[in-house]
């Protein structure tokens, strides 16, 4: 597929990542159109090997780095996930449950997100997320137990049973 | 290997668990001996599912048209470097017919229950984008003809801005919003306190509707239905003052 196919292609994947890191429309939209003009000023460095999304993901990544510098505090909208899009037949249970894990996921620092939604929401191997976000496997590795731990906390009440433990870990 | 084998860390299991498909099935080996692994699994994977069911929608909506456009323009003119600003050149040659205010006889208050679709609609956005300092609107009031004429060939229909400036009201320009069946376009005006309303324009098969009153806490909104068009004007502002808008707004949509 030519390159700028591909990248086209790749918008809508870039979107949902980037509407799940920013939790905003619009920031979210900004962000994917940064990515792209980014992207299509650098094509001569895109050597195409690998997998395109890898090297957008890194982009991305790096621009959101670059805004979270220059953000100035702002009030914080109701961030409240528009779920009217979610199959009707999903029960009212299974749209609050949906609705505390964005909840949590707005807890997490932005670097745990950023990580946790690579694997969960883009399924990049670990691998894969590392060089995306430019760190070491093990990095990774302890960020995404510690992401994957706090929405647990925030989200499950879980078997009783076995939730001690769980939470200090 | 012994049942008991001690459970490997987290961080390890992690490793595995977004590994090759020969690590994934080790840690389901590993996963047989160690219910705690197990039930934590378990639980990584309800985490999975629900940020795929909570996200992934995203990707199936329309996209917006300035990221087609940023890659549109690199086709056109493939000089690198040159991304993302040729949608701003992209020809616009709009007029636009501003409407005037010719006296409102259809004009009343009906009494509304739960605000409808549209009333929502419009309070939504308002709430959403009134707020933003930086990006209240995807194409500036400077760029009029444009935002014309890509609201009204999206929406499939001419979409006028009306002049609100007789209630101290300018444009400062609109967006495309995803609506409930069609797209919807959304125009933010303000005024010289920096209040700001929305006026939200979607086509709508429903039928003709006289302005009705909705409203959440914190913002307000006129809407009608007119000609396939629900509009609605969402604000902040003493009730009198937004149905002077609204009226407004009605006659510029609809007897330009």
């Amino acid at each position: 597929m030519p390159f700028l196919d591909e990248i086209e292609a790749a918008i809508p994947g870039l979107r949902a990542y980037a509407r799940a890191l920013l939790r905003d429309r619009e920031a979210a939209d900004d962000l994917v159109q940064d990515t792209l003009e980014t992207a299509l000023a650098r094509q001569g460095q895109w050597r195409g090997d690998g997998a395109l999304r890898g090297w957008l993901a890194r982009i991305l990544l790096n621009r959101f780095r670059d805004g979270l510098r220059r953000r100035r505090p702002t009030a914080v909208l109701a961030l409240v996930p528009d779920l009217s899009d979610l199959p009707a037949a999903r029960k009212a249970d299974d749209r609050l449950a949906l609705a505390e894990v964005h909840a949590a996921m707005g807890q997490l620092p932005e670097d745990q997100r950023a990580a946790l939604l690579l694997v969960a929401l883009e399924g990049m191997s670990l691998a894969e997320a590392a060089r995306a976000l430019g760190c070491a496997e093990g990095t990774l590795a302890s960020r995404l137990g510690r992401a994957r731990a706090t929405l647990r906390q925030l989200t499950e009440r879980g078997p009783v049973s076995q939730r001690p433990g769980k939470a200090g870990e | 290997m012994m049942p008991q084998d001690p459970t490997i860390s987290r961080e390890e299991a992690l490793r595995l668990r977004h590994g090759s498909a020969a690590d994934r099935s080790r840690l389901s080996a590993l996963a047989t001996g160690d219910a705690a692994l197990a039930e934590e699994l378990a639980g990584w994977d309800r985490q999975d599912a629900a940020l795929q069911a909570l996200y992934t929608p995203v990707a199936d909506e329309p996209l917006p048209e300035r990221l087609l456009e940023t890659v549109r323009a690199t086709r056109r003119a493939p000089v690198v470097g040159a991304g993302g600003t040729g949608w701003r050149i992209a020809a616009a040659v709009a007029l636009i017919a501003l409407g005037f205010v010719a006296g409102w006889g259809g004009a009343r208050l009906v009494p509304s229950g739960a605000p409808p679709m549209l009333a929502q609609a419009a309070m939504a956005s308002y709430a959403t984008y009134a707020v933003e300092v930086t990006h209240p609107v995807e194409v500036g009031a400077d760029d009029e003809a444009h935002l014309v004429q890509w609201l009204s060939k999206r929406l499939g229909a001419p979409i006028r801005p009306p002049d609100l400036a007789s209630e101290g009201f300018t444009l400062i320009g609109g967006r495309l919003l995803p609506g409930d069946t069609a797209p919807a376009a959304l125009l933010m005006y303000e005024d010289e306190l920096g209040r700001r309303l929305a006026l939200y324009i979607t086509r709508s098969e429903t039928a003709e509707r006289e302005l009705a009153f909705a409203e959440e806490p914190g913002r307000q909104a006129f809407w009608w239905v007119d000609d396939g068009l629900g509009c609605a004007l969402s604000g902040d502002l003493p009730r009198e003052t937004l149905r002077r808008l609204a009226v407004a707004a009605y006659h510029g949509l609809t007897e330009a």
